[in-house]
């Protein structure tokens, strides 16, 4: 297993503006990831949360700001450009693309093998040995987040919770020294859920990547996060260790509410 | 499914049952008259040009009514680089380049299809195809015009694809057919083996995830548009490949047969044979391909059929056989909607439930926390 020895990059994200005809989505939200912190993005719904996801992974381009990974600009990179330069990203709703768990997990090695149409078409030997490497990384892979057992199985027939699983592999897979993660554990149960944060907590030790995690479970994301930014309609309105954001005021106030509105309990 | 992408194959069963087909195949031509070998050679055109569909249409999910067009780029570039008039190249040089032609003319269409999806690019493709009609009817000097042109035999290394010279091998002589039954074979066992190595590999797992999710396999590390144009250009290769052997199929090219009802009929292929695999293009062309032939040849035995050339109340054998693949078509769709491939992959994972000893715990040797799901045990 190969292992980082220098730490990763650290990603900055500097007054990021997203509009989408007439609504501001983002407005000037700024926070940086430390080299191989956990850093959770929470708000309520419609935060921004997930639009700053797909400005950092390049699907949604900033009207203003800046996203820079160590001393690369991604702000205008293409998103298979951006995946090149190690950043990875789940789903808040699972995409995984027809085939086997190996298929999947393959297409994750996509930006790191080589082997173009001719190559594959003839079976050179490079492109045949290339494909056995990384099948034996995506093996490993697979045995990390506990999906070793259905690694030649359809990911059709998998279960809701290890199809979650099977994106978060794909994504590591890329050897990214970021990791996006959009609600890795919605919609799992209990078991499923501490399962997923165990397997967080080990690819973090064993490959030493940084981590940003959007989630509403907020159990999960003190647990996990160092640090947290919280998001409201569009703004950063805090930052800090999970201790500190839980007593902001400011937070509370978005997530309860004020004065007569605190039906809504988002916790 | 674990052998796909290990390449460890399913043991000698299947090399055996490889052997058995490629000896059939290649005994037929002392068995069969010319009747059945046209079949077989009008069947390999097609399969090749329905699994260069295939790649397009049923893997990377994108849809092209433009597939005759390059067909016919296949089939008169080959007719107008070998003959006269023309550059009058030797054949197998100008089936190379006509091939080569096919591609390029993808290539140019790739602003295009890199960048329009779906309906659209099928709208986009069927442009081609009425662009190629009228330019194969009115370029004569190129293209022969209305009539067509008569194309040049094959001749590879001083031997000719055609009856021209005398050949008998083992007492079965030897006419174009025959011969050309061989080049066919060689071809399609091209196109099958590079058109799975291309599946299997990098290329083609990227094609299948632009097909399920453009974003997830954008983020993935995917060039979207660069794929997208590249699946077009290899599907144009293909069907370039197809025109050729068509042309030499047929010995003459005319510009009615490169219509939009050609580029339906190879869609009609991949759908009936199952998107997005090698085996059910290749079955698929074979039951689209033969199934019209046949019809007029037996027309006479047939119920309900005239006979070619009687006119009267009843169906033709063309438009029986056009309504046989229709109705085909629909019930596929119904029944089967990942076709024949999968028709008779359910087909053969029945038999073997059946023929495997019902699952107790002697089976699985190891305990595994999730048995129910589990088929296969890890390979370390």
């Amino acid at each position: 297993m190969t292992v980082r020895t220098t730490a990763p990059p650290e990603l900055a994200v500097t007054d990021v503006t997203v509009r989408f005809a007439g609504l501001t989505a983002l407005d000037a939200v700024s926070f940086t990831v430390a080299p191989g912190s956990v850093h959770a993005l929470i708000g309520p719904n419609g935060a921004g949360k997930s639009t700053c996801f797909n400005v950092l992974s390049g699907l949604c381009r900033p009207a203003t700001g800046t996203v820079r990974l160590g001393d690369a600009d991604l702000t205008r990179l293409a998103p298979h450009r951006i995946a090149a330069l190690g950043v990875a990203r789940t789903f808040q709703n699972i995409v995984t693309t027809q085939g086997t768990v190996a298929d999947n997990l393959m297409l994750g090695r996509h930006a790191l093998s080589r082997a173009g149409f001719a190559a594959s078409a003839l079976r050179l030997p490079q492109a045949r040995r290339e494909q056995r490497t990384h099948l034996d990384r995506a093996r490993e892979i697979a045995e990390l987040t506990g999906l070793a057992a259905h690694f030649d199985r359809p990911v059709a027939l998998l279960s809701y919770g290890d199809r979650k699983r099977v994106e978060f592999a794909r994504a590591l897979c890329l050897e990214p020294s970021v990791l996006l993660l959009d609600e890795p554990v919605a919609g799992m149960n209990a078991a499923e859920r501490a399962r997923t944060v165990e397997v967080v907590h080990a690819v973090r030790a064993e490959l030493g990547l940084s981590v940003v995690l959007v989630e509403h479970d907020m159990g999960l994301v003190m647990r996990l996060a160092d640090e947290v930014t919280v998001l409201d309609f569009g703004r950063a309105i805090a930052h800090g260790t999970p201790d500190e954001v839980r007593r902001d005021p400011e937070v509370l106030r978005a997530y309860l509410g004020t004065g007569s509105e605190t039906e809504e309990d988002a916790a | 499914m674990s052998d796909r992408l290990s390449g460890i194959r399913t043991g000698t069963p299947r090399l055996w049952w490889t052997l058995a087909v490629v000896t059939v195949l290649c005994a037929l031509p002392f068995y069969l008259d010319a009747f059945w070998l046209r079949i077989g050679l009008f069947s390999m055109a097609a399969a090749v040009g329905a699994v260069g569909l295939g790649l397009l249409s049923g893997t990377a999910g994108q849809l092209s009514l433009g597939h005759a067009f390059f067909l016919a780029v296949g089939a008169y570039g080959y007719v107008w680089l070998a003959g006269e008039p023309g550059p009058g190249l030797p054949t197998a040089v100008a089936a190379v380049l006509a091939v080569l032609l096919a591609g390029a003319a993808g290539g140019l269409f790739s602003p295009v299809a890199g960048r329009v999806r779906g309906v659209y690019l099928g709208v986009a493709t069927l442009a081609l195809v009425f662009l190629g009609h009228h330019v194969l009817l009115t370029a004569d000097s190129v293209t022969g015009g209305f009539n067509g042109r008569s194309v040049p035999p094959l001749e590879l290394g001083g031997f000719s694809f055609s009856a021209d010279s005398e050949l008998t091998v083992l007492g079965v002589p030897f006419g174009a057919e025959e011969r050309l039954w061989y080049l066919g074979l060689a071809l399609f066992a091209l196109t099958w083996f590079t058109a799975r190595g291309l599946l299997r590999g990098r290329p083609g797992r990227a094609l299948v995830a632009l097909r399920d999710s453009e974003t997830a396999a954008a983020v993935m590390g995917v060039d979207v548009s660069r794929y997208r144009s590249a699946a077009f250009v290899v599907s144009s290769m293909y069907a370039g490949l197809a025109g050729v052997m068509i042309a030499l199929s047929f010995r003459r090219v005319v510009p009615d047969y490169f219509g939009l009802v050609l580029s339906v009929d190879y869609l009609a292929m991949i759908v009936i044979g199952g998107l997005g695999s090698v085996a059910g293009a290749t079955a698929g062309a074979v039951f689209v391909t033969a199934l019209p032939l046949l019809m007029t040849r037996y027309a006479d035995q047939l119920p309900l059929v005239a006979a070619p050339g009687t006119t009267g109340g009843t169906v033709g054998p063309t438009e029986a056989a056009r309504y046989l693949y229709g109705a085909a078509i629909v019930l596929i769709l119904l029944f089967a909607p990942d076709g024949l491939h999968g028709l008779v992959r359910r087909l053969r994972a029945r038999l073997r439930r059946r023929s495997a000893p019902p699952p107790t715990a002697a089976t699985s040797p190891t305990p595994s926390p999730a048995p129910a799901a589990r088929t296969k045990e890890p390979t370390p």
